[in-house]
């Protein structure tokens, strides 16, 4: 419960929406309550399993520290483009998009056309053997990196590939301290906990050698927007708290987990030249922001002005496929070559095929600058809310990644936890 | 697999008796006669292909993808199209596919119940994750906990082998409180940070800080000291444990039969032996059934069940889905409380789409009685094997069960030295002949046979 709290009150993200979302919060009143924008869709008849009965083998069946929302969870049937609907047909607005990760829309019918065509001619031979899938789509998403960054590794998780990113950037620097912010969250495997720095997320295992340098956040940060000051105390762990050489450092250009948080502006620069000097590599977590979603920008890295070394990507980039990517340069790669680095479904032909269309339908469908149309708008939208309730702390992000921070007092900003709830 | 092994052509009269007996793996019925089989009979075809060509394809990989990716055969095969134990390349070409993608693809390509599942969901919910409630995962765990025996109850679903087996790990270390793992020598259990400590193949291992993990002999039948004495291995652990560790560990991780390794099936009597003094010094017992489960062995659903062990976690991937891209850990309730301390999540894991197609997959298996049919077919396949054996001074060793088989292959069988460019020769023989099969083994000269379980005696 504390867990699902934590979440509540630290992120709300908005989904692609062509509509005009309005908010309403407990405590908070307005004069009558919206509807929904009109959808010319029914859903099919749901004759399957009710939530009751879903929850009960839940409980038997996946173990006791699966956790869910609402007081009342909610069973989900069916999506449609930004909509889910539950048991009973009732439709709602997802401003969620399972966790940033439906890009293109619930069952889009490209995305659809191309996983199902592909199921039905080859699910998974392996890359032993040749499919073009996997190479058109490495090609296309490779084109829309800047710089070096050409060489595509697939995965099947954000958790999987910040793993290889992490391989990666200790075997080419041949250093092993690696530099994460606080309040970030990378990954729910034993080393990637490592670099994650969220208590609720960190099982008290050994982690390896990570230093987690104080978070740029300008609303709660004890510098506020200074980036300088931030970047002092990268310099001071590395000065102090390592040998003087690191393998890298990796953070989300603006912190999906850790509530939509932007890095103080001018940041990034600083930070991966200090890295870069200490013999260290720079990657940039896009699981969330990647792909559009911030609309300024394709990647959110973009948004900082810098280039890294190594981009990991996952949950937008399938639309809701298990897919996961890293990208890096030739001279990285080559490093990793020395083994054998294999991964069994990755790069499988319908992930592939799968992901490519996500990546035509972004562009097709100009995504971005819909991000960046629809979520400006939002966000005024959410700041003239925050004029008139004291409850709204802060609202921040970008495009269609947008956060809201609620606190019962804005002067200590105490966190508005049940509230939220 | 041997990465460095060149592809030169072979010359002198081993190879040319080798081509003459191993075409399909079946017999040949006189010494002089050259006798190349063809592959069974079926009816269908595949739908035309204008896709990019072999070499096309090679060239945007060298470009755009790992340079540490690798192909099999001479010349890399493009294959487009699969209809159960059938593979097709890009001219329409069809194989016999007696690897299943690594052992992967158990139903068949593309089975139809499978696709349907597939494609059903798809049309409806691809992706929500557990935030909100879904029939698909729970029908499913139900599903599969219900193929496990004693208190395996508690289900995890993720996205891979290697995510299923960084999740047994982690949660041993936190049910224990300690760190130490034993795993085998010739193991494979994954290639993230974790997992590559317990994987004991240098191929796999890069040069990054592994720690906690200790590796045992391995109770190798063919190439092992101790022969197939199961018992005096396990003594290993015993020794592991005392002299390597406080004198308490996490656990202890196995396959039942060594996948990426050769198919090499643990001696008998070890399993038995190991778990108990792993169990004394407080560890937690963990099955990698990734490859051997789901029926492949043919006599039983699990490969620890062959053993007459019961696990304390079993972890799962590659068959449970028929290829799609999802993992299972599989637990005790007692053990799976430890997740509670924190918070574990994966976003996809446990999606709709993939669950629904892991629960048609229980179907099907059980519906086409495939664990029997692995069996049966398995068992015929190697006994012609074991004949083929008798005749060839090349095969040193027939091993595994069902439809998990091995051959290795030697230059000299008192030695054992690996045959380890005679291998790729009869490969690549193999597949001009419509066979494809797979290469393991650390020397990289073991044949690695892991069909799909709809696999028939015709095939074999």
């Amino acid at each position: 419960m504390a867990t699902q709290r934590n979440l509540l009150s630290r992120s709300l993200q908005a989904a692609k929406s062509r509509c005009r979302y309005h908010q309403s919060l407990r405590g908070i009143s307005s004069a009558s309550a919206p509807e929904l924008p009109p959808f010319g869709y029914e859903p099919k008849p749901y004759n399957g399993p009710l939530a009751d009965q879903v929850l009960e083998k839940r409980k038997k069946y996946l173990g006791p520290s699966l956790f869910h929302y609402y007081q009342k969870p909610l069973n989900i049937v069916e999506g449609k483009m930004q909509y889910l609907f539950d048991e009973s047909g009732k439709r709602y607005l997802d401003a969620f998009a399972g966790i940033v990760t439906v890009s293109c829309g619930h069952c889009h019918p490209d995305v659809l056309g191309a996983i199902v065509e592909q199921s039905k001619l080859l699910q998974h031979a392996t890359t032993i053997y040749l499919h073009h899938t996997i190479a058109d789509f490495a090609e296309e998403l490779a084109s829309k990196m800047p710089g070096n960054l050409k060489v595509v590794y697939f995965v099947n998780s954000g958790t999987e590939a910040n793993e290889l990113a992490m391989l990666m950037a200790r075997l080419y620097s041949g250093n092993l301290g690696m530099l994460a912010l606080r309040n970030a969250y990378h990954g729910g495997s034993a080393s990637t906990i490592g670099l994650t720095a969220l208590n609720t997320w960190k099982y008290p295992i050994p982690q390896g050698e990570i230093h987690h340098v104080v978070n740029p956040n300008p609303y709660r940060g004890v510098f506020g927007s200074d980036a300088n000051q931030y970047a002092e105390d990268v310099k001071d762990h590395v000065d102090h708290g390592t040998s003087g050489q690191v393998a890298g450092f990796i953070a989300e250009t603006i912190q999906g987990v850790g509530g939509a948080v932007e890095l103080a502006p001018g940041y990034l620069k600083l930070v991966y030249d200090i890295v870069r000097k200490a013999g260290g590599v720079c990657i940039a977590d896009e699981v969330q922001t990647g792909f559009g979603r911030t609309g300024s920008h394709y990647w959110g890295f973009e948004t900082q002005g810098v280039t890294p070394d190594i981009v990991t990507m996952a949950k937008g980039i399938g639309n809701g496929l298990p897919l996961g990517a890293v990208v890096t340069t030739p001279a990285i790669a080559n490093v990793m070559a020395q083994k054998i680095q294999f991964n069994t479904f990755g790069g499988n032909p319908v992930c592939s095929a799968g992901g490519l269309a996500v990546l035509k339908v972004l562009d097709k469908e100009q995504r971005q600058k819909h991000c960046a149309d629809v979520g400006s708008h939002l966000i005024q939208r959410l700041r003239d809310l925050q004029q008139r309730h004291d409850l709204i702390g802060d609202v921040r992000g970008r495009g269609l990644m947008v956060g809201i921070e609620l606190v019962t007092d804005r002067k200590e900003k105490t966190p508005a936890k049940a509230e939220t709830a | 697999m041997q990465r460095f092994a060149t592809r030169r052509g072979i010359c002198g009269t081993g190879v040319q008796r080798w081509r003459r007996c191993l075409s399909q793996l079946a017999q040949k019925t006189e010494e002089n006669e050259v006798y190349v089989p063809k592959i069974p009979s079926f009816d269908y075809s595949p739908p035309a292909y204008k896709g990019p060509t072999a070499e096309e394809i090679l060239r945007k990989r060298k470009d755009c993808l790992s340079p540490s990716m690798f192909t099999f055969y001479k010349k890399p095969l493009n294959v487009v199209h699969g209809k159960m134990q059938y593979l097709f390349d890009e001219n329409g070409r069809r194989y016999l596919d007696a690897f299943g993608g690594i052992a992967t693809v158990c139903c068949g390509h593309c089975h139809p119940d499978v696709v349907k599942a597939i494609v059903d969901q798809t049309n409806q919910l691809q992706h929500s994750t557990i935030l909100y409630l879904n029939h698909a995962i729970t029908d499913f765990a139900d599903a599969l906990a219900s193929k496990l025996p004693g208190d395996l109850k508690v289900v995890f679903f993720t996205n891979s082998g290697t995510e299923a087996n960084e999740l047994a790990m982690m949660m041993a270390r936190l049910y224990t409180g300690c760190h130490d793992i034993i795993s085998l020598r010739n193991a494979y259990h994954g290639n993230a940070a974790g997992t590559m400590g317990a994987t004991a193949q240098s191929n796999w291992k890069f040069n990054v800080v592994q720690s906690g993990v200790h590796h045992a002999v391995n109770p190798d039948p063919y190439r092992g000291i101790f022969g197939s004495d199961g018992e005096k291995y396990a003594k290993d652990i015993e020794d592991l444990i005392q002299f390597g560790t406080s004198g308490h560990v996490a656990g202890f991780i196995s396959e039942a039969i060594q996948g990426v390794g050769g198919i090499v099936e643990l001696a008998a009597g070890y399993l038995p032996a190991a778990y108990s003094s792993v169990k004394k010094a407080g560890g937690l017992c963990i099955s990698d059934e990734v490859q051997a489960g789901f029926g492949r062995t043919g006599s039983h659903f699990w490969g620890f069940e062959s053993h007459g062990v019961v696990p304390d976690i079993v972890t799962m991937a590659k068959g449970i889905g028929n290829g799609i891209p999802l993992g299972a850990v599989v637990t005790t309730p007692k053990i799976a409380e430890v997740l509670t301390r924190r918070s574990y999540f994966n976003t996809f894991g446990g999606n709709p789409v993939c669950t629904a197609a892991g629960l048609a997959v229980l179907k099907v298996i059980k519906r086409e009685k495939l664990q029997e049919n692995a069996h049966v077919v398995g068992s015929y396949l190697k006994d012609r094997l074991c004949a083929l054996k008798d005749k060839h001074e090349i095969i040193g060793d027939v091993r595994g069960s069902g439809m998990m088989l091995g051959v290795e292959l030697v230059t000299d069988r008192h030695l054992k030295t690996p045959a380890k460019t005679e291998i790729l020769h009869v490969m690549d023989q193999m597949k001009d002949m419509g066979v494809l099969i797979g290469k393991g083994g650390f020397f990289g000269n073991v044949f690695r046979i892991t069909p799909p379980l709809c696999f028939t005696k015709d095939d074999a």
